[in-house]
């Protein structure tokens, strides 16, 4: 066999392999995008043509959808949804971040007896399923009776294992000499905290902060149990109010409710993607 | 502007032991430089005298006041580290400032301070800059301006200089010794270089094995050497150390025979030998040896290869007994020539018991 | 003397240690207290030893519950984790700007709350107009009621669980990829070796640590899988699981014990039942691993 077939066939085989993966990458693209994009067109369509005769397969009118949008915020109880949501989303981002990087700073810089023990066990709880804690919390939340209130939703879960991994994760590579020319500087404990700590470790607290709001805004089956009455609904519930079996909604009406559900994430994903995606990849290396 | 002392202290980590019974006085105003083998306690001694460690035993005395329970920040010293620990997220100013910060200084005398420290060290124009900005130098210069601003009575350096290439070194050097003369201050400084110590230093520490081995001026350890790690450990290239045993010694006299493996033997005026010591480690720097014709008091060496610097030649060579030789040659090229005669500049001999303690001989 | 030293330490841990004992600890310890009780949170707590575990593990919800999710896992870790590994070397032969194009727009499904992703996709199925069927339609095929017909439903969330959660598993496997060396390409390209077996003998043993990673988070996160059949279902606590349970999982069976039937013992005896489970299983990878990785 002379060398040039057997070149030919890589070529040929090169070509092949180019074409189709381009095919499959748009194929694969236009399944996971596409879902996303009809909801957008079905509310950014005129509500007149029925689906089987208009798949809505790109938008048609701007005004019909933003009248839908203003339709569902004014007389459906989806706003408050939307301040209690972001309410919940942003009190656990704040609490979580300075409860969870107090701690990270004693455990990744400092030593002191029980150390090993406590961080050992919260380790450990990483590994533990939330279904065997979800009813004995939610127990212990009516016992404290907090059921329909913010700090029911919020204070269970301030306590992140995972934060605390990632935020003491990122502090132990802060050097021990700074802490120690701050601590030379007259900083006191929690001036150094303050003034060194926190500061530098801005990349670790804006990446946990990103993937607390996405994963907050997608929490449903807490609030589901914890919040069950109508005045502290979710978003996530409201949604599931629109897509109940039995809510006579028609559909252009639901996938307004799901569109408005799905901006926040949506817009944090477009201007944060790339530490949303690192910060997956990197709970993903440490695990 | 400080006197230091430093009483029995020891320092061990769990059951290690780092420090053991150090003794020291540093006169107010005095440049002194901690010198020693990596790992031998120097900079854990340098924490414990800024209180980042406790010493397990002992006292640190700073002007008189005991300061073992004072906070490291209100001791009245300022440490430089090695890798700078500037802080990365601040500008220059902010970083010489804190301290000042820290301790609720008003903005205005923090900007003055800051302004004063920075003319000192040339810093004016960076002063917004960010560490990351900077250079090595630079960095350093930052680092020693947020000890300056801080007024410290004992200015603590661990290594400032390591991490800089040779070049700003010596200039680092040299600004060192200008900033300790115009600021008068008790300055503690740590290094592994003996040059530096030699270099900069009023008075040096010699520490091995987390003990003191010598604490003197730098050509009194050079000369006069309390034992062979001292000995060893300062001047380059190394003193010589040969092997001898003592023929016999009189009141004013001691004969050393085999020096080096070898025949010959030599006679040196020392007052009351301790005739119970029958071995010596006779050790000789490279200086005081020379190249000689083969004679009675001369060692033969076999000369393995010539270090050719210029103004002077190191000539390697062993001795009959396989101890290692190195001579200094201050005239001529090596021509190749392996085997030599030494003879050795009486002067310039020192004596060594089997332990490495030195031989002293009476001095009336 | 030294306690007073380290208290700085304990102020700053204090607020996460005690949230974290009230809202860790003492439910694990009050639930296990609780799965030996019969109680309904109204009347006073009853022991009744292992009757709350015997009650779960005998009855038949629990038995349809495992079976859906033992076809669920065995077919969606695999499937899902094949179909990331395929789509991340498929971004990973892009480079620029079609790289992450691709890489994002596979990544899109994920920024979706699971909850909107069930709710988007139980339209998409729809048997008249839902866009599935209509595609089917197309090409000649009757409409399926994915959602209603058991043959089909399980099926039906599967491909939304795999639509979630591919583009998550494919970022976790990219950074992977970037690791390998390009030298081991181009040795085993020197040695003959096809794209294919590349990603066979090159690839793949490279990936391994995170493959296994993946796999491990994969499973714990099926086997608690909740949300999305929760919503293609009924959802509610008084109707979940779908026509005949078909759509039934443990942790729906576990809330509606709890808070539809109101046997708060019962359900969180379930919940031991599942990390036992879990655990079980994690111990199973962990030891695989050990195994494969010999000294
Ligand atoms: N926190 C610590 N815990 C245990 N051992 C320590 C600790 N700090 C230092 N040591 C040990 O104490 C000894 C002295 O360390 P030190 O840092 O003082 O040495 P050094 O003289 O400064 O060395 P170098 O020139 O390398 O900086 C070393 O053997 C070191 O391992
Ligand atoms: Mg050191």
């Amino acid at each position: 066999m002379s060398s040039v077939t057997v070149n030919q066939a890589i070529v040929a085989e090169l070509y092949t392999w180019r074409f189709l993966k381009w095919v499959l990458a748009i194929c694969v693209a236009v399944v996971a995008v596409f879902p996303i994009w009809w909801m957008f067109n079905v509310v950014f369509a005129d509500p007149g043509t029925p689906v089987s005769i208009n798949p809505r397969l790109y938008p048609t009118s701007l005004s019909s959808g933003l009248s839908k949008i203003q339709i569902i915020l004014m007389e459906t109880p989806y706003l408050r949804a939307y301040f209690v949501t972001i309410g919940y989303a942003l009190l656990t981002i704040l609490g979580m971040l300075l409860i969870g990087s107090m701690a990270a700073f004693e455990f990744a810089l400092f030593d002191f007896p029980g150390k090993r023990l406590l961080f050992g066990l919260v380790m450990l709880s990483l590994m533990v399923p939330t279904v065997v804690t979800i009813i004995p919390t939610y127990l212990l939340v009516a016992e404290l009776g907090w059921l329909n209130t913010m700090q029911g939703l919020v204070v269970p879960g301030l306590a992140s294992a995972f934060g605390l991994f990632l935020l003491v994760q990122f502090m132990r590579t802060l050097p021990r000499e700074m802490i120690e020319a701050a601590r030379l500087d007259g900083a006191s404990h929690f001036k150094i905290y303050w003034y060194i700590a926190l500061p530098l470790s801005r990349n670790a607290m804006v990446t946990l902060a990103i993937l607390t709001f996405m994963k907050t805004w997608g929490n449903f089956a807490w609030p589901l149990i914890v919040a069950p009455k109508p005045e502290i609904y979710t978003v996530g519930q409201v949604v599931g109010l629109f897509n109940a079996p039995f809510s006579h909604q028609t559909v252009d009406v639901v996938m307004t409710a799901n569109l408005l559900a799905v901006l926040p994430p949506l817009l944090f994903f477009l201007i944060f993607q790339r530490k949303i995606v690192e910060g997956i990849a990197m709970s993903g290396s440490k695990g | 502007m400080a006197e230091l002392e430093i009483k029995s202290v020891s320092k061990s980590f769990g059951s290690v032991g780092v420090l053991s019974d150090i003794n020291l006085k540093i006169a107010s105003g005095e440049f002194v430089v901690f010198v020693g083998p990596s790992g031998c306690g120097k900079s854990t001694l340098l924490r414990t005298i800024t209180g980042l460690e406790t010493e397990t035993a002992g006292d640190i005395f700073i002007d008189g006041k005991r300061v073992n329970d004072v906070d490291p920040a209100k001791r009245g010293t300022a440490m430089v580290f090695q890798s700078y620990a500037l802080y990365p997220h601040m500008t220059v100013a902010e970083n010489m400032g804190f301290g000042l910060k820290m301790a609720g200084e008003p903005k205005a005398i923090i900007r003055d301070k800051v302004g004063q420290a920075a003319a000192i060290l040339r810093l004016e124009k960076l002063l917004e800059r960010r560490p990351g900005q900077l250079s090595g130098g630079q960095k350093q210069r930052v680092a020693i301006g947020r000890a300056i601003v801080r007024n410290p009575k004992v200015f603590l350096f661990d290594e400032p200089l390591s991490n800089l290439d040779a070049e700003l070194r010596v200039q680092m050097r040299a600004e060192l010794i200008d900033l300790h003369r115009r600021l008068n201050a008790t300055m503690i400084y740590v290094t592994h270089d003996q040059v530096e110590a030699m270099t900069l230093a009023d008075r040096i520490v010699v520490l091995n094995g987390g003990i003191v081995q010598q604490f003197g001026r730098p050509l009194d350890l050079y000369d006069d050497p309390d034992n062979r790690f001292v000995a060893g450990f300062i001047g380059s290239p190394k003193m010589n150390f040969l092997d001898a045993v003592v023929l016999e010694s009189g009141p004013d006299h001691v004969t050393l025979g085999k020096i080096g493996g070898s025949d010959r033997s030599l006679r040196l005026p020392f007052r009351s030998f301790d005739p119970s010591i029958k071995q010596v480690v006779l050790g000789i720097r490279p200086e005081h040896a020379r190249l000689g014709e083969s004679g009675a008091d001369s060692v033969p060496v076999i000369i393995n290869f010539a270090e050719e610097l210029g103004d002077v030649t190191y000539l390697h060579g062993k001795t009959p007994g396989g101890s290692p030789m190195i001579i200094r040659s201050d005239k001529g090229r090596f021509g190749g020539q392996t085997d030599c005669h030494v003879a050795f500049d009486p002067g310039g001999i020192r004596l060594f018991d089997n332990d490495g303690r030195r031989l002293r001989a009476d001095r009336n | 003397m030294n306690a007073r030293r380290h208290l700085p330490h304990y102020a700053m841990v204090l607020p996460f240690a005690l949230l974290f004992a009230a809202f860790f600890l003492y439910p694990i310890i009050s639930g296990f207290y609780y799965s030996f009780h019969d109680w309904n949170a109204a009347t006073e707590a009853r022991f009744i030893g292992l009757a709350n575990y015997e009650a779960v593990l005998k009855s038949r919800d629990f038995a349809r519950a495992m079976t859906n999710l033992g076809i669920y896992i065995a077919i969606t870790v695999p499937l899902g984790i094949a179909v990331a590994l395929a789509l991340a070397l498929l971004v990973d032969s892009f480079t620029g700007f079609w790289a992450n194009f691709f890489r994002s727009a596979f990544f899109l499904p994920v920024v979706l709350p699971a909850f909107l992703a069930a709710t988007i996709w139980r339209w998409m199925y729809a048997p008249n107009f839902g866009l599935v069927n209509m595609v089917l339609g197309w090409f000649g095929m009757p409409s399926v009621n994915f959602l209603n017909d058991t043959g089909t439903m399980l099926y039906a969330l599967i491909a939304v669980d795999v639509w979630v959660s591919a583009g998550f598993n494919m970022v976790i496997l990219l950074a992977g990829l970037k690791n390998i060396p390009q030298d081991l390409y181009e040795a085993a390209r020197l040695d003959g070796a096809s794209r294919l077996q590349q990603v066979r003998y090159v690839t793949i043993p490279m990936l391994a640590p995170i493959l296994f990673f993946v796999v491990t988070y994969g499973f714990i996160s099926a086997l608690q899988v909740f949300d999305v059949p929760w919503l293609l279902t009924g959802s509610s606590f008084t109707a979940y699981g779908g026509r005949r349970n078909a759509l039934l999982f443990p942790v729906m069976d576990m809330m509606g014990r709890a808070f539809g039937a109101v046997r708060f013992g019962e359900a969180t005896a379930y919940g031991f039942i599942l990390t036992f489970v879990i655990i079980l299983f994690t111990a199973v990878m962990f030891g695989l691993r050990a195994w494969r990785t010999p000294k």
